[in-house]
């Protein structure tokens, strides 16, 4: 089953075309990547379907619904939550605050307990920290944060934006495992990445995007790294 | 003098309460609000309309202020400021400019010019302290209101969802959007929770001083200082921000003449705002 | 152009003196909306203290004029002077601020003059002066005195924003950071647009006292002032030379007809403001040139 499908999508900033009738499909339960260089149009897809940025022409369509140029708070509303780029947790909120402004819609507001011993359950680290002001915690910690935040909207779909951005190799490794384990549960997972080796390792389908349009896609294992390589450059 | 010294800082409890709506709006959407002080002295007339109506007691007129209030802010932020707001600096600054011009002749053809108080017979009574001290019983009501409105505004903002997800918006607002929050209406929310301290503000003006149609600029400099003295979203700063001034004002009034008093709190603010243009309390 | 330049040169002539006056009023206005388009426009410099410098030009042609026996004409350009100075004096801490902080700290000191001069018993409190070297001048002195200004400030603009300076100004408001580079330059071209127009206003100050014969500070350090030059600007279109010029026109003519409704007419003002910012925020002049490419004197700001 199709959690959400993109068809023909075209998204300008002003008169810059930043995504030329883009069209995929992410598989429920799956993880699938967006690979791509630096403004490739990755992130504006990512602003699309969460709503950030309105689609000039296209369609977007989740669980069967039409969520195209939807506001934000209705898009999370119905269940799909992002990681944005760097995290941007609120630096003068506590990690509790943080957590539980994550679960602001009703539906999420309701369950916020169960929520938030599950984010616990994942990172510890958030537990200890619960009490203290985002901006004193460390960058890994912060896009854990960022992570437990999304999860604290009961999401069936999370969208993460260049998760690995300015980490250490060592906390790289550990967020992926994280994500491995929120998939586990049922969560669908769309990742943007830059990193082309961990990007085919850690989904099932990838998509290579160059200025702005699908230059590849397939099944992750069935991608050899040179090819998508090859089409991340536009050689 | 000691008695300047007491009646300014009580006084400082009311400027705490003046400033906070619009320290709240600075800091929450970068948006100066030029027309607080008219909104606040609307309040002050609003309160002479319903006593003169029903012969309430001036602090019962709270009762119907705050939620008239709430509702005018909630309109205001969401038919005009949210459309100007992110679209640089001087639109909103003169949107709310034209409001503060509508509100003060709008209260000029109603009202006529002039002087108007709240009567009541708190404004009279005095607390003896000995050697010739009092506590004059209306300022010490503004402290100790001021200090209600400023804990409660601080619980709002720890406790309730929608304080925690206003002080989300204030800090990222497109990661706020990301939650679910629709910032546009926490806005309004913003304001309309802006308008009730200004509501409270506004009787508690009308209970102490007299006031006229334009007295709403003399309060927006009060305000403003209050905001740049005080730092944004800090409570205590706020308050200790409004006694600076008071004390200013009443000992300035005290060394050269009623006239002067507020003159002197023009002074200290520009020297605040020339000195320190980030404000004494800014983190 | 030049037929209209011309009939203004002539009007004391053939037109009806009702008319005359109502044109001495529309060049007065013209000049300080000109010169707060020139900081807001173009300067980025949002001024709520128009009324700092009519006051101090007033006030110092009725005290030169009143208590030295100064010549009026004389007595106007100290005006200028004193309100420059003045400007130089406070341009020390208010540089300092920025944006909001600035536009808030020219109102302060504004109404902080006008509690200082109902105050100061030297300039006779509240009560005001009769400016009485006035009485002996006649309307078309003050008509000629008007257009000089006006004429003086368009003039005064078009060529300000033609020199280094206001090139410099103009690539800053189109491209912030472009201009950050060069931080010292820009904080000296906008000091020297705040002084430009403190002079050209206090100058303003004094031929309007001149024409009303009588100033008492409620009215000289008014906000009315500011209102007046927010209004026009705003309708006529901010960042344009062509705006101020024909908000001026509106508001003269508006206020020759609301003049007997003291608070509607400001109501009306503050209300059409409000509506032009929300739907045409460029102004008349300025959705004009965006429709029809025509601009007959501001240079082009893309």
């Amino acid at each position: 089953m199709i959690i959400l499908r993109i068809e023909n999508l075209n998204v300008f900033y002003g008169d810059f075309q930043a995504i030329r009738n883009v069209s995929l499909e992410i598989p429920q339960g799956s993880v699938v990547s967006l690979i791509g260089a630096n403004g490739a149009g990755k992130s504006t897809l990512l602003k699309a379907v969460s709503g950030l940025q309105k689609p000039a022409a296209g369609k977007i369509t989740y669980s069967g619904a039409d969520i195209t140029g939807l506001s934000p708070d209705k898009i999370v509303a119905a269940g799909i939550s992002m990681v944005p780029e760097g995290g941007r947790v609120f630096p003068r909120l506590t990690v509790l605050e943080n957590l539980l402004v994550g679960s602001y819609t009703p539906k999420a507001r309701k369950k916020r307990n169960t929520l938030l011993e599950k984010v616990y359950e994942l990172f510890p680290r958030l537990a200890e920290r619960s009490r203290q002001l985002a901006n004193s915690l460390s960058g890994g910690e912060r896009q854990m944060l960022a992570i437990g935040r999304a999860l604290m909207s009961d999401p069936r779909l999370i969208l993460f934006d260049e998760i690995s951005l300015g980490l250490a190799p060592r906390v790289i490794k550990d967020i992926y495992q994280r994500i491995k384990e929120i998939n586990r549960t049922g969560t669908t997972i769309v990742l943007v990445e830059q990193d082309v080796k961990r990007s085919l390792k850690a989904s099932e389908k990838s998509y290579v995007l160059l200025e702005g349009k699908v230059v590849l896609a397939g099944r992750s294992k069935e991608l050899s790294e040179e090819e998508v390589r090859k089409a991340y450059f536009g050689l | 003098m000691l008695q300047s010294v007491i009646n300014g800082i009580l006084l400082g409890g009311l400027y705490a309460v003046i400033g906070i709506g619009m320290s709240m709006i600075f800091g929450i959407m970068r948006l100066t609000n030029l027309a607080h002080g008219d909104l606040m002295i609307l309040v002050s007339y609003l309160a002479a309309v319903t006593i003169s109506l029903f012969g309430l007691p001036p602090l019962l007129t709270l009762v119907l202020v705050i939620p008239l209030m709430f509702f005018v802010g909630f309109v205001i932020q969401s038919s005009l400021l949210n459309r100007v707001l992110g679209k640089g600096m001087e639109p909103p600054l003169l949107v709310t400019f034209g409001l503060s011009i509508i509100l003060q002749n709008a209260l000029l053809i109603v009202f006529t010019p002039d002087a108007k108080t709240l009567t009541n017979p708190l404004a009279t009574k005095y607390f003896a302290l000995g050697g010739n001290l009092t506590v004059p019983v209306i300022y010490l009501l503004d402290f100790l209101m001021g200090l209600a409105v400023i804990i409660a505004l601080s619980q709002f903002f720890q406790r309730t969802y929608l304080g925690r997800a206003i002080r989300a918006a204030s800090d990222d607002e497109g990661a706020a959007q990301l939650m679910g929050i629709s910032t546009k209406r926490i806005y309004s929310y913003a304001m309309g929770i802006a308008m009730v301290t200004a509501a409270v503000a506004g009787v508690l003006v009308g209970m102490t001083f007299t006031f006229y149609p334009y007295t709403g600029t003399q309060y927006l400099i009060i305000a403003f200082g209050v905001v740049v003295i005080g730092g944004l979203g800090n409570m205590i700063g706020t308050l200790v921000a409004g006694m600076i001034l008071g004390l200013a004002q009443l000992l300035g009034a005290y060394f050269f003449g009623a006239g002067f008093q507020l003159l002197f709190g023009y002074v200290v603010l520009l020297v605040v705002l020339a000195v320190r243009p980030q404000g004494i309390f800014a983190r | 152009m030049g037929a209209l330049l011309l009939a203004l040169l002539t009007m004391p002539l053939w037109a009806a003196q009702y008319l005359v006056l109502v044109f001495m009023l529309v060049f007065l206005y013209l000049t300080i909306a000109q010169m707060w388009n020139l900081l807001a426009g173009y300067a980025g410099l949002v001024s709520l203290g128009t009324q700092i410098f009519i006051g101090l030009g007033g006030y110092t042609l009725a005290v030169l004029t009143e208590y030295y026996g100064f010549p009026v004409w004389l007595g106007v350009l100290f005006g200028g002077v004193v309100a420059v100075l003045f400007a130089l004096v406070i341009s020390v801490p208010i540089f300092r601020m920025r944006g909001v902080y600035f536009t808030i700290a020219t109102w302060i000191v504004a109404e902080a003059l006008l509690v200082f001069f109902s105050n100061w018993a030297y300039v006779r409190q509240g009560m005001g002066f009769f400016i009485r070297a006035a009485y002996k001048l006649t309307t078309d002195q003050l008509y000629y005195a008007a257009l000089f200004l006006g004429l003086g400030a368009v003039v005064l603009v078009y060529v300000l924003l033609r020199t280094k300076l206001g090139l410099g100004l103009m690539a800053m408001r189109d491209e912030e950071t472009a201009a950050e580079t060069a931080g010292v330059e820009i904080f000296r071209s906008k000091l020297a647009c705040f002084l430009i127009s403190s002079f050209v206003v206090g100058l303003t100050g004094g031929v309007f006292y001149l024409s009303q014969v009588f100033i008492q500070p409620y009215a000289a350090f008014g906000i009315n002032w500011t209102i007046a030059v927010v209004f026009m600007v705003i309708i006529g279109g901010i960042g344009t030379i062509e705006g101020p010029v024909i908000g001026a026109v509106i508001y003269v003519i508006l206020q020759q007809y609301l003049s007997e409704y003291v608070g509607m007419s400001l109501l009306i003002l503050g209300a059409v403001a409000i509506l032009v910012i929300l739907a045409s925020p460029a102004g008349i002049m300025g959705t004009v040139q965006k429709k029809f490419g025509f601009a007959l004197l501001s240079p082009r700001r893309e």
